[in-house]
């Protein structure tokens, strides 16, 4: 009777633990802490490569900028908890990163990042908050500390759904910021005018962080361009839609027609797919430009 | 103090001191000898002089992040070991004279760093640079060398090493004109060769229709790319001869230049066609130039 109670006990002790390992393998794994996507691997070696790239090359005027200070400077903001990182804990960062930006170069956007992209040119024509120095760092990467530890938490990071103020949001608020502060001239902006919610977000980037900052004396004037997804009912989204199909009937430039071109499926993965909209840009512009 | 143990103690005592300072002097010398011959042993290394630019400062930083990018973000199915591939690298040419690379010193990061391509996707050029890579950071169907990882990492830079010397150059590097055995020559010719014979299907290639001869055998294209796609992979050739927009076409597909190229094509078992000024390509050179009559849209 003993043996058997002591063995029932073993075996229950032995289930409860193993149910509670099960649990803990099913937390860590199964579910993720925050919304996001977690830090990128190797996140200090891409940030320091895309900032001595940008001092070496794209913008040899700033090889005195020193890139392990601005690591340094970014870094330690992220040592602070992952839900209270604040837009002017950015400042130092700012301070060691930040350099002018040509009059009449900029380029605000909202909701097409890959046409602005591909527009800019790698600052050859215009210079969008991604084309700067602070911009250029944490373009397209995530990052953010562990809840309850001091590194970097590669599992998931906070968006704005888990809290606002988190790493990444708190930094872009601050570069926007900066950003149109130090713009002049002709104010450039790109607006999709296919959002079903609207081209121009009451509640966004450009709204909240960017129209606030600009200075009235070094602005001249603004320029708004609303692009549009192919299909809509617009003549210049014919040019757009012809890059897919060269050999329908609206597509006969002056020429023969051309070969027809298949679609392909993205090489890997969706964030580099093109973003047919960029020869949208050339028919509007041509018309909206003086 | 005997008298008589005094001057045969002096005569030893001279003699012992005699012998210590000698010995102290030749010790001094040896001392002396062995510092100036050790640093003798490791002297400054001479910075040989040359015409071209001088290796990219913070080289090392640039292509780690470019490699941790292009195997995290642009190609994240392909797994490689960024820090061994630097290594790599710069063993190819650091401590040689950069006039002396040989195809062996790159071997070791051919292999490291080659990946396949997907069939279809290859698009060769020459002579077209900026129009090429345009076209494919937007397009995204196409890949020139510079969308793989050799030649991304290395795109736009410069390097070179020192004989005796474990620093690169960062004053100069040999221009091409000056040898044609310099490191960046070396690595483009053979990330070329590898690039061409990695490719498979149809092949593309943009050529530039406003210079005098779009093809010709002294550029990579036509000295290392036409001769090392396979057959047995690659089945079709079609060329792009692009031409300045508003500009005079120089050549064309039905030119001499083309036609030379064909006929190498054809004699390796690969088919061949070509098109003057592709559609899809002539946007991208309308978005600098919309006023141009090419690229406007006729109106229905």
């Amino acid at each position: 009777m003993e043996s058997s109670d002591l063995a029932l006990q073993g075996l229950m002790l032995f289930l409860l633990l193993f149910l509670m390992g099960q649990a803990n393998v099913y937390t860590r794994a199964g579910e993720k802490r925050w919304s996001g996507e977690g830090t990128n691997p190797h996140l200090e070696s891409i940030f320091l490569g895309r900032c001595n790239e940008y001092i070496s090359v794209v913008n040899p005027e700033l090889s005195k900028k020193n890139c392990s200070a601005i690591w340094e400077a970014f870094e330690s903001v992220v040592h602070k908890d992952p839900c209270s990182v604040l837009p002017s804990d950015y400042d130092l960062f700012i301070n060691l990163s930040r350099h002018s930006i040509p009059r009449d170069k900029s380029l605000f956007w909202e909701n097409n990042y890959n046409l602005v992209t591909a527009y800019a040119d790698n600052t050859r024509r215009l210079i969008p908050v991604t084309d700067m120095l602070y911009g250029r760092v944490g373009d397209l990467i995530n990052w953010c500390r562990q809840e309850n530890g001091s590194g970097f938490d590669y599992h998931s990071c906070p968006t704005v759904e888990d809290c606002e103020n988190n790493a990444v949001d708190s930094f872009w608020k601050r570069a926007s910021s900066q950003y149109a502060h130090d713009s002049s001239g002709v104010i450039h902006v790109m607006l999709n005018g296919s959002e079903p919610s609207g081209a121009y977000p009451v509640e966004g980037f450009f709204a909240d962080y960017e129209i606030p900052n600009f200075q009235k004396d070094k602005v001249t004037q603004f320029e708004i361009w609303v692009m549009h997804e192919i299909g809509g009912p617009y003549l210049p989204v014919k040019l757009l839609k012809c890059l897919d199909y060269t050999a329908h009937a609206d597509c006969i430039f002056n020429l023969a027609a051309e070969s027809t071109q298949q679609r392909f499926p993205s090489l890997f993965g969706g964030k580099w797919d093109p973003s047919l909209l960029f020869f949208l840009f050339l028919a509007l512009a041509s018309e909206i430009q003086l | 103090m005997v008298r008589e143990s005094s001057p045969c103690r002096s005569q030893k005592c001279r003699c012992l001191l005699l012998g210590l300072t000698v010995i102290l002097i030749f010790g001094a010398v040896a001392v002396f000898a062995a510092v100036i011959f050790a640093g003798r042993r490791d002297p400054p290394a001479v910075l040989l002089q040359w015409k071209g630019r001088g290796s990219t400062d913070n080289l090392k930083e640039i292509m780690l992040g470019r490699c941790f990018t292009y195997t995290e973000m642009v190609n994240p199915e392909l797994r490689k070991d960024c820090l061994k591939i630097w290594e790599t690298f710069k063993n190819a040419f650091i401590s040689k004279n950069p006039c002396n690379i040989t195809e062996q010193d790159y071997q070791p990061l051919m292999e490291l760093a080659a990946h396949p391509i997907l069939c279809n996707k290859t698009l060769l050029w020459s002579k077209t640079n900026e129009l090429a890579h345009k076209y494919t950071k937007v397009q995204g169907n196409f890949l020139t060398l510079e969308d793989t990882l050799l030649g991304y990492m290395a795109d736009g830079l410069t390097w070179c090493g020192n004989p005796s010397s474990s620093e690169m150059n960062y004053q100069s590097c040999p221009h091409w004109r000056e040898c044609a055995n310099n490191p960046s020559s070396v690595y483009w010719k053979m990330a070329s060769r590898a690039f061409a014979e990695a490719a498979c299907g149809v092949v593309h290639v943009m050529l530039n229709g406003s210079i005098s001869q779009p093809f010709g055998n002294s550029s990579i294209f036509g000295s290392v790319e036409v001769h090392h796609l396979n057959p047995k992979k690659v089945h079709l050739m079609k060329i792009w001869v692009m031409h300045n927009i508003g500009g005079q076409p120089s050549d064309s597909c039905s030119g001499s230049s083309i036609k030379e190229l064909k006929s190498i094509i054809e004699g390796r078992n690969i088919a061949f066609s070509c098109e003057d000024d592709h559609r899809a390509v002539q946007l991208i050179q309308c978005v600098g130039n919309p006023e141009e009559p090419a690229c406007r849209v006729c109106r229905t």
